[in-house]
């Protein structure tokens, strides 16, 4: 599943993942006229027009053995809000089923896969954002530590307020910007003290707000999706 | 406006709509609080002294100050030592037998000026204010002790007769006197407590308050800076008599 | 009282928040120093996971039969000499505490820190009735002395720096007053030390009340709460219907960890176990106490959607930890309870409509959670506000045509893959080296302060023929 975001803006992430898996010997394939997992709507309360649009994605990854996402947000989704959202339509138990297979990025290399080193495609010092969804939502603060720990070639340094909204929280965004950048400009001020030369996340939301807020400051610092560092490809 | 009734059917109703929202129950309660408490007791009869250190720390947390005296006589020396510190003389106390010794003569030998406060009902309303109005003016609050939790630090008082709550309220110093006896671990242990002294109706002259004291009066409100003192006392002290006070 | 202008639409109240100098250092300070006291105490705490669970089963098992722990309240309250008063609306409380008041000749009445007395709005009430309401938390006296409402659950003056406390002083006292918390502190002690003695009525609100035994329970680090119930004739406490606990047992159990969430203490200096008037033979105490219990949209909860919302604690966790609480502090939400659960509470109280904005003032970072003692799902039930808002057709039209059109899409291939050109070409006026620095309509206000990435040249669906 490579998500709405990752398909328009951040293909390279979709092609990381996919060369990453791979490498492992993994068998990988991407139903097309996949779209969405639906949490936009879902988050601001369209709950009818999320419930289509997760049939649809039910329906889309029905001959799939395990999904792969690389976003903790959308992971969430799946695992967590599908069952209950399509519990009154058809879709109830193939929803129920691709939930149990459905892995964010991290957790599917380390906890599935059983694999931890990997190659970093950039040198130097990298910083660690915790994506509040693959934080909190599927309790994994773990698994990215443990790939970035494993890092040849790149040194970790713990983001002070890591853990700490980016301010993000999709419409959120849009509907109250002014909150949700300054939110963003405490954040940044922590990713430029650190020194790293690249930020990292699990989820391209986050990777939007933070590298257009990086962007906007001309700041040298690159945001980076935990995909494209282990896959070794230089953009 | 709305009666007993209707508010209680209101809620019964909504009750019945549905089952909540996953399996729960309470905590379990001691079936014999009783039997519990002098278990507790018993317990702590043997660990004491671990008790005390660990009281002592904690006390000390949060800014209390501990004594310790070998014997009940010695105590209104130690009050006095506090009291020279502070500059101060007037000094309210509970009533003799709640504190478990008479200290009054002692405390005058010592230059200080106390009076305890009376046991019984004053119906008397000029006798209460000027009670209070004493009160008020003391200095110095001198009582004894229902319970000294080590885990928090906490002096646990229960109200009632000749053991007022203004005692360990007013004055700007509370001292408060305790033994061995009134030593627990826990807040858990408390609990127990609380259980027993409120089974069914209160006794005798028990009071309707219970206080859990945990160091002197404080607020941060002011830019988060730590002020004391600000409505109950600036300073508690706690004197730990090592021979048992009731003998 | 001023009150945050609800008419002054909720962004530009967060907007001027930001700008506020003041408020934001005090903010970052404030929350900052919580999150670290908290988080130090549940360190040192290794029972308190344990207890949390345990607190949040109490809360649902108390929720499952609450008429009747409600029922033991009563019981056992009057059983002690206590009254009893049912409040379903705030109007119906300020008219049992003023009957009170006028029938025991009240003419002045102390008050110790309560929640509750706020959401109804009682010390207006009081004043018009010619009963003069003293708030004797220091935190309270500074705003009332202000004209303000609270501007966080437990800190409510946190927004006020030590000058403006000074020159607050200095207006009602007459005379010249030195910015310095002790010496603050010290007049505050003196001045209301006078009016605790003089007051003929107290009113405190109630952290929990224990069916079983008919105690109250305050939870206070200054000594009002003791003051307020020993020293004045009558005792007044109001409080939400959902803070009944069925025994001490249970209490123990929140008392173990309410502190530590608030501010890191292990216990608040003062817990006071009120059980009725004065007995005989005590000195000291009220003659009468009186119980209300408030309802205010809360039973309604108890088979809704916001019945989570019930078990809160009223610790003022959440909002230390809230990404946007934090920036914006709590006036502008513009409602008695600020922050995550105050969302949930004023919805609640004052129904779904009331937070069609401040639904949406959440990112869903659920860092509340985290910090709530009892584990509420703020996030979940913001999500629920929010379908509710969408349901009742309140959002603008122009937003549920965009959502609306977004569901068609991303509901066919079809119109997803013809949504790319599209957007390519729209795109066109603004992309740069695959930014966006500056666009109309939507947009806009992402690129006021950020870029926005350009749709990539090739979307990953196109490039996945060269992958296979």
């Amino acid at each position: 599943m490579v998500t709405c975001l990752g398909d328009m803006f951040f293909p390279e992430v979709g092609v990381s993942v996919t060369r990453l898996l791979r490498r492992l010997g993994v068998t990988v394939d991407f139903p097309l006229g996949q779209t969405c997992c639906g949490q936009p709507l879902f988050n601001s309360g369209y709950h009818a027009g999320a419930t289509r649009v997760a049939a649809r994605t039910v329906e889309v990854f029905r001959d799939a053995e395990h999904v792969v996402v690389p976003s903790g947000s959308c992971a969430y989704m799946v695992r967590h809000e599908y069952p209950a959202l399509l519990r009154d339509t058809p879709a109830r138990a193939e929803a129920e089923r691709l939930a149990g297979q459905t892995y964010e990025l991290s957790q599917f290399l380390v906890r599935v896969l059983g694999k931890t080193r990997f190659k970093a495609s950039v040198s130097g010092r990298v910083t660690y954002h915790d994506s509040c969804h693959l934080l909190r939502g599927l309790h994994e603060s773990e698994a990215p530590r443990i790939l970035l720990k494993n890092l040849e070639g790149a040194e970790l340094v713990e983001l002070p307020g890591g853990d700490e909204c980016c301010g993000f929280g999709g419409s959120f965004s849009v509907r109250l910007p002014e909150v949700s950048s300054q939110i963003l400009d405490k954040k940044i001020r922590n990713i430029e003290a650190t020194g790293a030369a690249c930020v990292v996340a699990c989820d391209s939301g986050c990777l939007m707000q933070m590298g257009g807020g990086l962007g906007r400051r001309r700041s040298k610092v690159r945001p980076l999706h935990l995909a494209e560092l282990l896959a070794g490809d230089e953009r | 406006m709305t009666t007993r009734t209707e508010f209680l059917s209101r809620i019964r109703t909504e009750v019945g709509k549905t089952p909540g929202l996953f399996s729960a129950r309470t905590a379990p309660r001691p079936s014999d609080p009783r039997a519990v408490s002098e278990t507790i007791k018993r317990e702590l009869a043997e660990r004491w002294p671990q008790a005390l250190e660990r009281f002592q720390l904690e006390f000390e947390r949060v800014a209390g100050v501990f004594h310790r005296a070998a014997s009940i006589a010695v105590v209104p020396q130690v009050v006095a030592g506090i009291a020279r510190e502070n500059e101060v003389r007037r000094l309210v106390a509970w009533d003799a037998p709640e504190l478990g010794a008479d200290l009054l003569d002692a405390l005058t030998a010592r230059g200080l000026e106390p009076f305890a406060m009376p046991p019984g009902d004053l119906a008397d309303a000029t006798e209460r204010a000027e009670l209070r109005r004493r009160v008020a003016d003391a200095e110095l609050g001198l009582t004894g002790v229902d319970l000294a939790i080590a885990e928090t630090g906490t002096l646990v008082l229960r109200s009632g007769a000749g053991r007022p709550r203004s005692t360990s309220l007013l004055p700007a110093c509370h001292i408060a006197v305790f033994d061995r006896t009134a030593l627990i671990e826990t807040l858990g242990q408390a609990g127990v407590f609380l259980e027993l002294w409120n089974r069914g109706e209160l006794e005798g002259r028990i009071g309707a308050v219970t206080s859990f004291i945990t160091g002197p009066s404080r607020t941060a409100d002011i830019e988060l800076t730590l002020t004391r003192g600000v409505h109950g006392p600036k300073e508690v002290h706690a004197i730990f008599v090592d021979q048992v006070i009731r003998g | 009282m001023s009150e945050t202008d609800l008419s002054v639409p909720f962004r530009r109240r967060a907007g001027s928040a930001l700008g506020d100098k003041h408020l934001q250092e005090a903010l970052t300070i404030a929350t900052t120093k919580f999150i670290g006291l908290r988080r130090d105490a549940f360190d040192e705490f290794p029972e308190g996971e344990r207890l949390r669970d345990l607190a949040r089963e109490i809360k649902e098992a108390t929720l499952q039969h609450l008429d009747r722990y409600v029922e033991q309240l009563i019981d056992s309250v009057e059983r002690l000499g206590g009254h009893v008063h049912y409040a379903t609306t705030p109007e119906e409380a300020r008219r049992v505490v003023l009957d009170i008041a006028a029938r025991t000749g009240a003419r002045m009445a102390v008050k110790s820190k309560s929640m509750a007395s706020e959401e109804i709005h009682l010390n207006e009430a009081l004043e018009a009735a010619g009963v003069i309401p003293i708030e004797t938390d220091l935190g309270e006296y500074i705003i009332q002395l202000a004209h303000e409402r609270p501007s966080h659950i437990i800190a409510p003056a946190i927004h006020k720096t030590k000058g403006q406390v000074a020159d607050l002083f200095a207006k009602e006292l007459k005379r010249q007053v030195a910015a310095d918390p002790e010496e603050l502190t010290r007049i505050a002690r003196v001045e209301l030390r006078q009016k605790f003695l003089e007051a003929d009525l107290g009113i405190t609100g109630a952290n929990f009340a224990v069916a079983d035994t008919g105690t109250v329970v305050l939870v206070t680090n200054e000594g009002n709460g003791r003051m307020v119930t020993s020293l004045p004739r009558v005792h007044v406490a109001i409080m939400g219907v959902e803070k009944v606990v069925p025994s001490m047992t249970d209490l123990m159990v929140f008392l173990q960890i309410l502190a530590k969430s608030a501010t890191g203490q292990k216990l608040s200096v003062y817990t006071t176990l009120v059980r009725g008037p004065r007995r005989p033979g005590e000195l000291e105490g009220p003659d009468e106490f009186h119980l209300v219990l408030l309802d205010n949209g809360r039973i309604r909860q108890i088979a809704g959607p916001l019945r989570e919302a019930l078990y809160c604690l009223r610790c003022g966790a959440c909002l230390n930890v809230c990404p946007v609480y934090r920036q914006i502090g709590g006036h502008a939400y513009g409602y008695t309870y600020p922050g995550p659960i105050g969302i949930l509470l004023t919805a609640m109280l004052e129904g779904p409509g009331s937070v069609k904005d401040l639904a949406h003032a959440s990112s869903l970072c659920g860092a509340c959670v985290d910090a709530c003692p009892v584990r509420i799902d703020i996030p979940k039930m913001l999500v629920e506000l929010r379908r509710e808002i969408d349901e009742a057709r309140i959002a603008p039209w122009t937003e549920r045509l965009a959502y609306g059109l977004m569901e068609k899409v991303l509901a066919s291939p079809t119109l997803y893959r013809w949504s790319k050109p599209l957007a390519r070409l729209l795109q066109r006026p603004f992309a740069r080296d695959g930014r966006i620095r500056s666009v109309p309509l939507a947009f806009t206000e992402w690129t006021r302060t950020r870029d926005l990435p350009a749709l990539a040249p090739q979307t990953f669906h196109e490039r996945w023929p060269t992958l296979k």
